[in-house]
């Protein structure tokens, strides 16, 4: 399971309100949040343990080297 | 495949139907953030046959990090909690009540660490984008 950026939402009418911004004034991205509210919660616990693991790996890996 | 330790201890607590609210950034990611956390934080209830129950998950699973509490912020309680916090289904075996981000928030806020503090943006947002999301 991968965020692969800003979700581009096809069905919105270029006659419309402003878009949703990307991000928040403090710099959040809310783009990103937008992502995994739309996951269930199970996928929300999946995709955060493949990025703790992908941490963990990365730091083995770094205290080997 | 690196095993799912996240749910297998999640599984374990409720097949020994350990009274728990989720709390912390466990909570925070069920609810939708898209944070990091490394461990479980719960609160327990202090039942005797819970605790009795609870001792037996801690000594038969062996999989991720647990960090029990009795209490959280200004001495919420298990029984205080349930109040303020909602169940998810994770999956078939795996329901869980886990504390809502409004409280969340309000607990960061008075807790004040570099931590909690660091995550209150990300947590903010996700409530609003959440309750935007209801709305629609």
């Amino acid at each position: 399971m991968r965020y692969a950026g800003a979700v581009v939402d096809s069905s919105v009418n270029p006659a419309d309100p402003a878009p949703l911004p990307d991000y928040s004034e403090d710099g959040v991205d809310l783009s990103l949040i937008r992502w995994t509210l739309s996951l269930i919660p199970l996928e929300r616990l999946q995709f955060l343990e493949d990025r703790i693991n992908d941490i963990l790996a990365i730091r083995e890996l770094n205290a080997r080297t | 495949m690196q095993e799912r330790k996240l749910l297998v201890t999640l599984r374990s607590l409720c097949e020994h139907h350990i009274q728990f609210v989720l709390v912390g950034g466990l909570a925070a990611v069920l609810n939708g953030a898209p944070i990091h956390t490394y461990d479980i934080d719960l609160v327990y209830s202090r039942e005797p046959s819970n605790v009795a129950r609870l001792s037996n998950v801690l000594r038969e699973v062996n999989g991720y990090q647990l960090d029990l509490h009795t209490t959280i912020g200004q001495g919420l309680s298990y029984s205080d909690l349930l109040s303020l916090s909602d169940e998810m289904a994770i999956s078939e075996e795996i329901r869980v009540r886990v504390l809502n981000l409004e409280t969340l928030i309000s607990i960061k806020e008075r807790l004040g660490s570099e931590k909690d503090v660091a995550v209150l943006p990300i947590l903010r947002q996700t409530l609003r984008e959440s309750k935007k999301k209801s709305s629609i």
